[in-house]
């Protein structure tokens, strides 16, 4: 087990090494360099050349590729283009408040979409299956900013039930439920397309569990819905869990427009702030990041696989080990 | 000066336009026109106001945070020599009075007695030194600020009270520049400005002093207690950053914020509803900016070298009709970069009509004939098809392009447009590759504010996008740089604005007009130019009214 996740880890260094060169590649082929750009000024030509030495553009594009990675390997970020603060503590700020709508909305996702995938399943065709799904038809076709826009102007504005905005209400102290209140919408708001992916899926995994023979054999055998039940989620699980890895980029894509609508200080509103701006380091910065959340989403998940499946646990083990 | 007054001083900083397009914030100017909202309660202290910023500050370095919304702040925190009122009129600040000494060659401030900074130590000239220079250290990079303070030969400080600016030769709007807060000296002396964190935690002299500053969320100001003009009535100076503009709207419904700009669409669906007029009172005012086209006159294509063909493209542009439709009246159109006051006239500068007819004759003229079989314009065989830049994400800059391009179709010219990110537009725009391009351009108060987008000079590099050249201009920008005299300036900039008028290297199409609302809970609020932060004394003097609360 240990030797498979040494391993795996290993195996991830190449593929992040592809996806930083590609990354580099690309910001290097914009049409003008960084040093054009130092604070949206106007810079003098003395100004501009000072940067240009300083952030290596002078040099060739590999040389400097060479210099960022020797960098990042010291865990040096560099410097933001706008503020001149460190990248690491600009990302540490904005970091947690990502993870905290990330995670609210998975489980926000699944805790929703699981019981309903289940319930539509056992009674397939029932008007209750039939009306859910419309519905969640309709969200899922709503676009974020229009989905936004409907939340806050409803709970916010007309009931006055939680704040529109933001993630403290003023400015003395944040409490835990004030904080819990500021998440709900923004986290509604970003679950609301993955719910209905998740629930239609949820619901297809369910039904072709039950059609399995052991769960009749059982059934037949006296087992009780409910236990029945407990077994059918265990077999669906598998498809499920493979589904944060699909649905984990979408979040992180989707909630650039949420962080936006909410004033939600992460990642989302940094990066569309940063790519603006040409703020290079912290793009570069953000890009690894994400492409680090993605592989590692997909570790994890090969981990769930071998907790709940012992057949995909025997079958992974024996690759690493043969490989 | 182009794109680029931002706040208070002689800022320049292409950024502005880009942050005006992002924010959704309009810009451009006439003053006098402003809005006043006042109550007859009386002040008491106490209370928060909240204010949305669309987009976070860079620094709170008083020196080198000129883009709009650093400024924004520090101009609350620090104190200028000098500030402007709602006219923008020069009015004193930490200077009492000023007088030009020397034939104009120096400029002499007394500052006002009993200043002391947040930290309790007196402010003297030695600290107005101290910041100027910071300022013109290269080390700084205090792009924003260099401009205004290069014609400076030397500041001295023969004592405490006095500053005496001497210029290589009389420069005439030399005041703005004065408007920068001053530094504290005591805390930079033998320090590295980097580790002192001055930037996101600064100290200065004004009416607010600094609390903190969480990014991507909110900085917070409270009252300085001991201000020398008096407390300020507020408690508390909520900047809260709110990057969409729909999201500040509702923020302002739902009470959580007390000012919010409204687009031209959002106003007109409040506008006259009775429970919004009730909560909230509208206000209009008129950055200086405005919208303008560059047309490349330096021969690298064959179409506007020639002034006619220039004059013809202003006179087919429907100007009038795009403010009326797609901004709903919320524009004025414009002919002359100037402030009507800066040419000692009064009211409306007259503008350059819609008549596509009179354009038609002039192309004609020019040579640009229509061609019968195809119905467009040719010269010596080639069409006439150029292709104009713009700023792709501005709404402003997507909406007026087709309404041009349609208009420019009917007179058999057919205009190409490339959307551009901003900094790819400015690189084309520096390095003079481009054919025509829509841009926007934020003249200062002071006329010499268009030496950077009409001086020879300034083609190479500089702000003179459409390479216009003409040495009678030179020689008049020059000459009304260095006069004192209001009335002979006027007279100068009236001639360039008289020529400019045929010339036309520039189409100066219109100024948006910003329509804010503020909540009727807060009283003697003021706007400038750029709005309820930018006359003098400005949030010092806004109160909340008894039992108004949050």
């Amino acid at each position: 087990m240990i030797i498979f996740l040494v391993r795996r880890l290993v195996s991830l260094a190449p593929t992040l090494l592809g996806i930083t060169l590609v990354a580099f590649s690309i910001l290097n082929l914009l049409p003008e360099d960084p040093g054009a750009t130092w604070r949206g000024a106007a810079p003098s030509a003395e100004t501009v050349q000072r940067l240009r030495t300083e952030l290596g553009a002078d040099r060739p594009t590999l040389a400097r590729y060479g210099l960022w990675l020797g960098a990042l390997l010291r865990g040096d970020l560099g410097r933001s283009l706008r503020d001149g603060r460190q990248v690491t503590s600009i990302l540490a700020e904005a970091l947690p408040w990502s993870l905290l709508l990330n995670l609210g909305a998975i489980c926000l996702i699944y805790g929703f979409a699981i019981p309903f995938g289940l319930y539509s399943a056992l009674v397939p065709g029932s008007r209750a299956d039939r009306i859910g799904a419309v519905l969640l038809l309709v969200l899922y076709a709503l676009p974020s900013f229009a989905a936004a826009l409907l939340l806050q102007e409803t709970f916010a504005v007309r009931l006055g039930l939680l704040p529109l905005q933001g993630v403290s209400r003023g400015p003395d102290g944040a409490t835990p439920v004030d904080l819990l209140r500021h998440l709900v919408l923004p986290t509604v708001c970003l679950a609301l397309s993955g719910w209905a992916f998740v629930a239609r899926y949820a619901r297809a995994s369910f039904r072709s569990a039950m059609g399995q023979e052991f769960l009749r054999v059982a059934r037949s055998k006296g087992l009780s819905r409910w236990r029945a039940a407990r077994h059918l989620t265990a077999s669906a699980a598998v498809p499920l869990v493979t589904l944060v890895t699909v649905i984990l980029p979408g979040l992180v894509g989707g909630s650039v427009i949420v962080e936006q609508a909410f004033s939600w200080p992460g990642l989302g509103r940094l990066y569309l702030a940063a790519l603006e701006g040409r703020d290079y380091p912290v793009v570069l910065a953000l890009t690894l990041l994400s492409a680090v959340a993605v592989l590692l989403g997909q570790l994890v998940t090969d981990l769930f696989y071998m907790v709940v499946d012992p057949r995909l646990r025997q079958r992974l083990l024996a690759g690493s080990s043969g490989a | 000066m182009r794109e680029g007054i931002v706040g208070p001083g002689a800022c320049r900083g292409l950024a502005l336009a880009a942050l005006l397009a992002l924010s959704g914030l309009p810009g451009c100017a006439r003053s006098g026109e402003v809005v006043a909202v006042r109550d007859s309660a009386s002040p008491a202290p106490g209370g928060r106001f909240v204010y949305p910023l669309p987009i976070e500050p860079i620094s709170l370095d008083f020196v080198t945070g000129t883009d709009l919304a650093s400024s924004s702040v520090t101009r609350l925190i620090g104190d200028g020599l000098v500030d402007h009122d709602a006219a923008w009129n020069p009015v004193p600040r930490l200077a009492e009075r000023w007088e030009w000494e020397d034939g104009g060659r120096a400029l002499v401030f007394h500052l006002r007695q009993g200043v002391r900074f947040h930290d309790g130590i007196p402010l003297t000239s030695a600290d107005v030194l101290f910041t100027y220079e910071r300022a013109v250290d290269p080390k700084t990079r205090a792009v924003g600020r260099v401009e205004s303070f290069l014609p400076v030969e030397r500041v001295d400080a023969p004592d405490d009270r006095t500053v005496r600016v001497v210029y290589r030769r009389p420069f005439a709007p030399a005041l703005q520049g004065w408007e920068m807060p001053i530094l504290p000296r005591h805390l930079y002396a033998g320090k590295d400005p980097e580790g002192l964190n001055l930037q996101r935690a600064p100290v200065g002299s004004g009416p607010f002093k600094f609390v903190s500053w969480e990014s991507g969320r909110r900085i917070l100001l409270a009252a300085n207690t001991d201000y020398w003009g008096g407390r300020p009535y507020l408690d508390l100076f909520d900047f809260e950053i709110i990057p969409s503009q729909d999201t500040a709207l509702q923020a302002l419904l739902a009470g959580e914020v007390d000012f919010a700009r409204l687009t031209p669409v959002q106003w007109q669906a409040h506008a006259g509803d009775a429970s919004f007029e009730r909560r909230f009172t509208g206000l209009r005012y008129t950055p200086f900016f405005m919208y303008d086209i560059a047309w490349r006159g330096d021969g690298s294509n064959p179409f506007f070298t020639d002034p006619r063909v220039r004059l013809a493209m202003t006179l087919a542009l429907d100007r009038e009709g795009y403010v009326r439709s797609v901004l709903r009246g919320l524009g004025e159109v414009r002919s002359s970069p100037f402030r009507p006051a800066a040419l000692g006239r009064e009211g409306d500068l007259p503008v350059i009509p819609y008549d596509p007819a009179r354009a038609a004759e002039l192309l004609d003229q020019a040579g640009w004939r229509i061609d019968r079989a195809s119905g467009l314009r040719r010269k010596n065989g080639s069409p006439f098809r150029f292709t104009m830049l713009i700023y792709g994400v501005s709404e402003d800059h997507l909406q007026f392009s087709q309404v041009a391009q349609e208009g420019l179709r009917r007179l058999g010219i057919t205009m190409d447009i490339t959307r551009l990110d901003w900094p790819t537009l400015l690189t084309r725009l520096r390095s003079g590759r481009f054919e025509a391009a829509l841009t926007g351009i934020a003249p200062s108060p002071d006329p010499d504010s268009m030496y950077t987008p009409l001086h020879s000079s300034q083609i190479d590099g500089g702000q003179n996008y459409a390479a216009f050249r003409d040495s009678q201009v030179d020689a008049w920008l020059d000459e009304g740089r260095g006069t004192l005299d209001p009335a002979r300036r006027r007279e100068i900039y009236r001639r360039i604005d008289a020529l400019l008028q045929t010339r036309q290297p520039y189409t100066f199409l219109f100024s948006p007009v910003v329509q804010g609302a503020v909540a009727r809970r807060v009283g003697n609020v003021n706007a400038g130019a750029y709005g309820i932060l930018d006359p003098y004394p400005g949030p010092a003097a806004f109160f909340i009214l008894p039992g108004a609360d949050r």
